[in-house]
Parts: structure tokens; C-alpha cells; sequence
């Protein structure tokens, strides 16, 4: 049969269909969010009865499947590692509990923090929850761990944790798709009544920490004699060997080969509980490893004690932060192998050359918001009415971009916006700043983690200005469905929608006003209408819900109502719209005399023509009546 | 044969679409494909960088130093990221006047080629601004140093791309007659 390209989120997503997972939940985040996606598209191609959604938060998430388990059914829940924090929680008590069905818990590690506000190590959590560990090299691998992952869950009765990183997820692999095997009989699972196991009390938690701990040491025996482990190059003369996991295994090997050095490496596919007495054999001979991993140090932690000198990130032979690619690598081996003695050859890439280029002046290219995106037109009001000095917490999503603007002064985790403002407001009283608040989150970020702290700032009487910004998609991750929408993560519209300027007025929020922003003379009335109510003797927190859809995703206000612009003799090349509505498609002219319209990537949304106070932006009416 | 390919430009451009292409042509003629692509965060309006690696190892990237091909659909991205071609590699450029002359010397002496032609440019006057991918993709296949030959990239082009199968065929041909002329 032949092949075909696979992405590693999609391989992991078929493998779920395949391994007969009956429910899927997740919550997006890169580099997660396609794994789900993959599941629904796959389950719809093989007609297979799959219960999917997307929840809430990853806490949601996990609760929901790990439901499922206790009826007996497989189940998988996906995130990224920073929603690992947020599903930590159940993730605990579920280690001790244990679970019926096989249940896989997917959190994916940003290395090089691509698209991620920490750095952090899943496996790492894993160990402190006692929960086992695999470690994919590859998209291919790692559609084969989700089967052993499962059946270790099943045989030991507790979640397991798959963690691909950034390269496996957004990898692409030729493979082979075989033929599926028939759905397994479920006529059996039901839930069973276990008190002392599904509600066990503290006393009861006692006995099933030392079962859990009794657990891992067997695991660890099966990983000891695991195919997932295993040795290549082996050689008996060698003094220097490698211990690796995940995608710098293949890393290591291609820099190896690139420095002209030829080393047993030791490949770990099990992370967590490290199968020591396969690592201890491994070492017996050596007198130093190199352990190379990512994205912190779950093998290094956990290494058995040995004659054998062992260097990695805890004595700065591998690099502390930032992702092992082939460069990085290369150099931080390199100097390792020097240091051991063993000769290696010069790097690949030319240092002229690479002198060269640095010294280019290339445009820098930030990320920024999309030509015609609705949360510009919010930010720059924001901006005309409270002016730079006031405070504006952000928030996670697509509008943490509000930075570029400088709209977007703090940025802590999903929701942290709300109680942030909260936050500055009850400190401010206390050394007498008087300087507005104004936070902003995104429609799906509300909903994961900002209604919570609204109602703890409606309780105790903040007074701060939040504009929730509503695209109608959960953008940033691929325009996944929020609880605001009336579409299900199947793409089917029997969703009961929820309000969410009804959920602020639920949460005892007394000002509460919906506009799209993309009015934004009557916008920045508004704002200014909500932060004097939020001052007035009986104000307190003001809510507006800024409503203009994702322009990738719904261009249809554009298409209805275009407004060509254009930018007239008279612009003197000022700057103030490129730098302070930094739209992508408005840029200085090279000899800095004007500002040019780059008419490839403007949509017609005419926004722009507020941003130039002087009245050089105007709609082009040649070509609004053509 | 091994080939590693580093395909970059601008968010928007059809990075994304373009890698595929060449991936799933490298798939059909029998080929073992591995790819590494940008997602997320990282792809609104900035650089982005795909790595393929056709019959090489499974390691996600290319080295410094160890591409074969480069394929950019923007100048400035092209000398961003030229350090990636080994000595005697080749660059397809969309560009109307060649990369910047600071990098002659550096070109002259590790043997690079850099073959350019204006494929934005063609793309509008087939109508369809973000065709410019395509236009590069049978342009590279005209010249002895890519793998894929025109005819496997026009099949990948007529089983992937649907509703849009005659332009994205008429784009080909125009890149790939370019460099004929």
C-alpha cells in the first residue's frame, strides 16, 4: 500500500481511532490542537462511534474523559503543556485512583517556546504525579506508543502520559495507513459502584499511594525489558556514550554523524519511571554519558548511581533553555566530546557567511495581528481613549499581540487578565494610583479561566474596565469552536450556546455592553462611558464585549461593506499609523517619505483610516463605486 | 538519493502548501518524506521555515550548512536563511533583481547558485497573488539540482488541490517554462 504524509498531531489522532479510544476531549493549544481534529476526521472516514469535544479547559477536559475510564471505555484527553497545569488537578487524585479503561492524557512541549509562555517539562509533572511517561522520536513512533501507552493503562489500572514535542506534532512523516480493526464489544462497561476507590477519603488515599508506588516499581521492571529502550551503535571499546529521548534522539545521531564520531547511544522511550537497571547496564564500561533531552531533566533526575561520569543540562554541557535543533546541538557535543577526549569534526556551516548575513540590515519580522483583524481596531481605541499610561492587563491568544500596540502591559496565563486587573486595582488603592485598568481577553480564554475571577472581582467590589474580545473562533490554535459558538468540535451545529455578555451579567456585573469595534469613533465613547461607570459611586467592574468576527475566519462584514483607502500626496512619512496601528499591510516608504499600502495583503477593511490623525488615510472612492 | 530542503518566506505566502506539494510528490515517486513546519504563534505575519528531508534521517531539522535546495518565496527570507545551503548548494529565489550584492562574494566563494525569477510578479498577471508558490515550485523543476521532475509535481498538484487544479497547473507551467526562456 502506498504511503502517505501524515502530520505527527494526525498520526497521533488516527492512532486514537485505531487503539479504539471511545472518547476524546481536549482543550486547543499549540502545538497540540490538531491531534482532536485528527480523531473527528478519522472517526468520520472509518464511520466509528467516538464521542469528541472540545471542553471548556484542560481540567474540563481531563474530568470528562477520565469519566469514561471508570465506565471501563478508552479515553484520551489533549493539551499543551501549560494546560497540563491547569488539568493537574484531576491528574493527581486520578493517579491514586487509578482508572478502568485505558487512559492516555496528551500534553505536548513547546521547546523553544514557539508559541508557549513557559518552557516547562510534561514528564516532569508526570514524575511529581506518578503518572508513566513515553516519549515519541517521531510521528511514526508515536503513532505506535499510543497503542502500548493504552494497554499499559489497562494492565496497570492508571493514566499514562504520551509527550510529543513541537517537532513530532508539527512534523509531517511518510506512512503507511493500514486497514482498521472492528470497534471492541462494549457491551459490558458500565460504571461500578467503588466508594472506597471512586470516593475514597483521606484514609483511604493512604493505601492507594502505597499501590500506586507498588505499581511504578513493576513498570519500571517492564521498562527495563522494553523494545521502546534500546541501543544503537553499540560498542564494547567505547568510553563516551549517549542517553537520549524524544526528537533529539534523531538529532543526536545526525550531529554525531555530522561531527564524524560514531558512540552508543541509548535511546529511552520511557522517560518516567526511568528502567534503571537498562540505564545501569548501558553505563557499566563507560566512563562518561551525555544525556541529551528535552525539555528539561526528567532522565537526568532520575539516574541510578554509577562510576560513570554524567554530563547533560545540570553541569552546562547541554544548554538550560531553548530547543536542541542540530546547531545547538552540534556545538554544545562538540565541545562535550573535546572536553572527553574524543576528536570530532569542524561544523558544517560557514562562519564568512553566517557574518554576512548578520550583518544585513533584513526587516525584523515580528509576529503580528492580521490585516484587518478586529482586535486592532479595539486596541487602538483603547489606546485614543485611556491614553499610554494606563494599565492594561492581557491575556493568552491572539490578542496578546496587543503588545505591538502597547495595549497589553502584563501577560501571566489563561484568564490571569481578570484577576490581574482585580489585582492592581485593590494595590493601587493602597499607594494611591489612580490610573485607569483595562484588561482585555479573548472570547474562548474568557470562557476557560475568566469567569472565575470576574465574580471574585464583582464580589469585592473592583472597579476596572474588561473588554472581551470576541472573534467568534478560538483563532490562534485553527478556529476550534468556544462554548460561545452553536457548533460542536464534530462541525455539527447542535450546540447550545452560550452568552457571554449574558455570562457577565450572570457573574453580577451591572455594565454590560456589546459593539463592534470596528465603529471606532462610537467604540471609544463606549469605553469611556464604561470607565465612568466603573468610578461612579455605584460602579464596579464594566464589561464590554467587543464583537467583530475573525477575519480568517469570517470575512463576510468586509466582503459586504469594503472600504478601499488610500493614502494621499500629502502624507508626510510621520509614522504614527505604521508604528501605533501597525497594520502589516502599512509600511515607510524605503526613502522614508511617505507610507506605502501594500495592497497584496489589505483586505479593505478601511480601519486605517482612523489611524492617521492628519486625514492622509482616505476610502478610494474610484474604486468603491467600481 | 538524499535530498534536504529548506522552503521559507512570509506567513501568508504558502509556505505551508508549498512543502506539501513537494512532500507528497516526493511520497508518490516511492520516497521516504520527513518535514518540519512553523504553526501557531509563530506564523502570524512572521518567517516562516519548513524543512524537508527526502530519504534522509528522521531528525526533524536541517543543520547550517547541510541543505541541498533552497526554496524562498521572499528575498529578504533568501538571505536570511541562506546559511542553511552546504558549499555548491542551490537557491530558488522569488525576486526580480537577485539577492543583495553584499552576499556575492560569500555566493562566489562557497560555490552557491541562485537561480531568481519574479513569480509574485507572474502570479498577478495570472491573476492569483499568492500563486507565487506554485510558479517557484515548477520553476525549480526545470533545473537539474531538484529531484522532482515537472510532471510528478503537476500529478501531486491535479490529486491535491481541487477546485483550483487549473490554475495551480497553468502556475507550474509558467514557472517551469521560465527559466526556458
Amino acid at each position: 500500500m502506498s504511503k502517505q504524509l501524515l502530520l505527527g498531531n494526525d498520526a497521533i489522532g488516527l492512532a486514537l481511532v485505531e487503539q479504539d479510544c471511545r472518547v476524546v476531549t481536549g482543550y486547543p493549544g499549540t502545538p497540540s490542537s490538531e491531534i482532536l481534529a485528527g480523531v473527528i476526521k478519522y472517526k468520520q472516514q472509518h464511520d466509528r462511534q467516538i464521542y469528541t469535544e472540545w471542553s471548556t479547559n484542560e481540567k474540563v477536559a481531563l474530568e470528562v474523559a477520565l469519566a469514561a475510564t471508570w465506565v471501563g471505555l478508552r479515553a484520551a484527553v489533549t493539551m499543551k503543556q501549560v494546560g497540563l497545569n491547569v488539568a493537574s488537578d484531576p491528574l493527581f487524585s486520578a493517579a491514586y485512583q487509578g482508572v478502568k479503561g485505558g487512559f492516555l492524557v496528551i500534553a505536548a512541549d513547546d521547546p523553544g517556546l514557539h508559541s508557549s509562555q513557559t518552557e516547562q517539562d510534561s514528564r516532569l509533572l508526570a514524575l511529581t504525579a506518578k503518572v508513566p511517561v513515553f516519549d515519541p522520536s517521531s510521528p511514526e513512533e508515536a503513532r505506535a506508543m499510543v497503542g502500548h501507552a493504552l494497554s499499559l493503562s489497562e494492565r496497570y489500572a492508571l493514566p499514562v502520559m504520551l509527550r510529543p514535542t513541537t517537532r513530532i506534532c508539527h512534523a509531517l512523516q511518510s506512512m503507511a495507513l493500514n486497514g482498521l480493526e472492528p470497534q471492541r464489544s462494549i457491551s459490558k462497561e458500565r460504571f461500578r459502584k467503588e466508594p472506597e476507590r471512586w470516593a475514597a477519603t483521606p484514609k483511604f488515599r493512604f493505601y492507594q499511594k502505597r499501590e500506586l508506588n507498588q505499581k511504578l516499581l513493576e513498570i519500571e521492571k517492564e521498562f527495563d525489558l522494553s523494545p521502546l529502550n534500546y541501543v544503537v551503535d553499540a560498542d564494547a571499546a567505547a568510553r563516551v556514550g549517549v542517553i537520549t529521548s524524544g526528537a533529539a534522539f534523531h538529532t543526536t545521531r545526525q550531529v554525531l554523524e555530522q561531527l564524524g564520531v560514531r558512540l552508543p547511544v541509548l535511546k529511552i522511550g520511557t522517560p518516567y519511571p526511568l528502567p534503571r537497571t537498562r540505564v545501569s547496564a548501558f553505563m557499566a564500561g563507560l566512563d562518561a554519558v551525555i544525556v541529551v533531552e528535552e525539555t528539561d531533566v526528567c532522565i537526568e533526575l532520575q539516574m541510578p548511581a554509577s562510576q560513570t561520569t554524567v554530563h547533560g543540562r545540570r553541569d552546562g554541557a547541554i544548554p538550560g533553555a531553548g530547543e536542541l535543533t542540530p546547531d545547538v546541538l552540534f556545538a554544545a557535543l562538540k565541545e562535550t566530546l573535546n572536553r572527553l577526549g574524543v576528536p570530532t569534526q569542524a561544523p558544517p556551516e560557514d562562519a564568512l557567511l553566517a557574518e554576512t548575513v548578520q550583518a544585513l540590515p533584513l526587516p525584523m519580522r515580528r509576529p503580528r495581528l492580521c490585516p484587518g483583524c478586529g482586535h486592532r481596531s479595539a486596541f487602538f481605541a483603547m489606546k485614543r481613549t485611556f491614553g499610554p499610561k494606563a494599565i492594561y492587563p492581557g491575556d493568552i491568544g491572539c490578542y496578546t499581540l496587543g503588545s505591538n500596540l502597547r495595549a497589553v502591559d502584563t501577560l501571566v496565563d489563561m484568564g490571569a487578565s481578570v484577576s490581574m486587573a482585580h489585582g492592581f486595582y485593590h494595590a493601587n488603592r493602597i499607594t494611591g494610583d489612580s490610573r485607569p485598568v483595562i484588561a482585555t481577553i479573548g472570547d474562548s480564554t474568557f470562557l476557560h479561566s475568566g469567569i472565575v475571577p470576574l465574580l471574585n472581582a464583582v464580589h469585592t467590589g473592583a472597579r476596572f474596565v474588561l473588554v472581551i474580545l470576541d472573534n467568534h473562533t478560538t483563532a490562534m490554535t485553527g478556529f476550534q469552536p468556544t462554548m460561545a459558538n452553536d457548533r460542536l468540535a464534530d462541525g455539527s451545529d447542535a450546540a447550545h450556546s452560550v452568552s457571554l455578555a449574558g455570562m457577565a451579567r450572570a457573574c453580577g456585573v451591572k455594565f454590560v455592553v456589546e459593539a463592534d469595534p470596528y465603529q471606532q469613533e462610537s467604540f471609544g465613547a463606549l469605553l469611556q462611558q464604561a470607565y465612568d461607570f466603573s468610578q461612579s459611586e455605584q460602579g464596579g467592574v464594566a464589561v464590554i464585549v467587543a464583537d467583530h468576527p475573525c477575519v480568517l475566519y469570517d470575512n463576510s462584514p468586509i466582503l459586504e461593506h469594503p472600504v478601499p483607502v488610500l493614502i494621499t500626496e500629502e502624507c508626510d512619512g510621520c509614522r504614527y499609523c505604521v508604528e501605533a496601528f501597525e497594520c502589516p499591510a502599512l509600511s515607510l516608504a524605503p526613502d522614508r517619505s511617505r507610507v506605502n499600502i501594500d495592497y497584496k495583503i489589505c483586505v479593505n477593511c478601511g480601519q486605517c483610516i482612523d489611524a492617521c490623525f492628519k486625514g492622509f488615510i482616505v476610502p478610494d472612492y474610484q474604486k468603491v463605486i467600481s | 538519493m538524499e535530498t534536504k530542503i529548506i522552503i521559507c518566506g512570509l506567513g501568508g505566502q504558502g509556505v505551508v502548501f508549498l512543502t506539501r506539494l513537494l512532500a507528497n510528490t516526493a511520497i508518490a515517486a516511492g520516497h521516504e518524506v520527513m518535514v518540519s513546519e512553523t504553526h501557531g504563534m509563530s506564523q502570524r505575519g512572521g518567517s516562516v521555515l519548513s524543512h524537508l528531508k527526502i530519504n534522509g534521517n528522521q531528525a526533524p531539522l536541517i543543520q547550517h550548512g547541510a541543505a541541498d535546495l533552497l526554496l524562498a518565496l521572499e528575498v529578504d527570507e533568501a538571505a536570511r536563511h541562506l546559511g542553511y545551503l552546504r558549499a555548491g548548494g542551490t537557491a530558488f529565489v522569488d525576486a526580480e533583481r537577485g539577492l543583495r550584492p553584499e552576499l556575492d562574494a560569500d555566493i562566489a566563494r562557497l560555490g552557491l547558485r541562485v537561480h531568481c525569477l519574479p513569480a509574485s510578479k507572474m502570479a498577478i498577471a495570472l491573476g492569483a497573488p499568492t500563486i507565487a508558490n506554485v510558479i517557484l515550485a515548477g520553476f525549480a523543476a526545470a533545473h537539474p539540482e531538484m529531484p522532482l521532475a515537472y510532471e510528478a509535481l503537476s500529478h501531486a498538484l491535479e490529486a491535491g488541490s481541487g477546485r483550483h487544479s487549473d490554475l495551480n497547473l497553468a502556475a507550474l507551467e509558467a514557472g517551469f517554462r521560465f527559466s526556458n526562456q
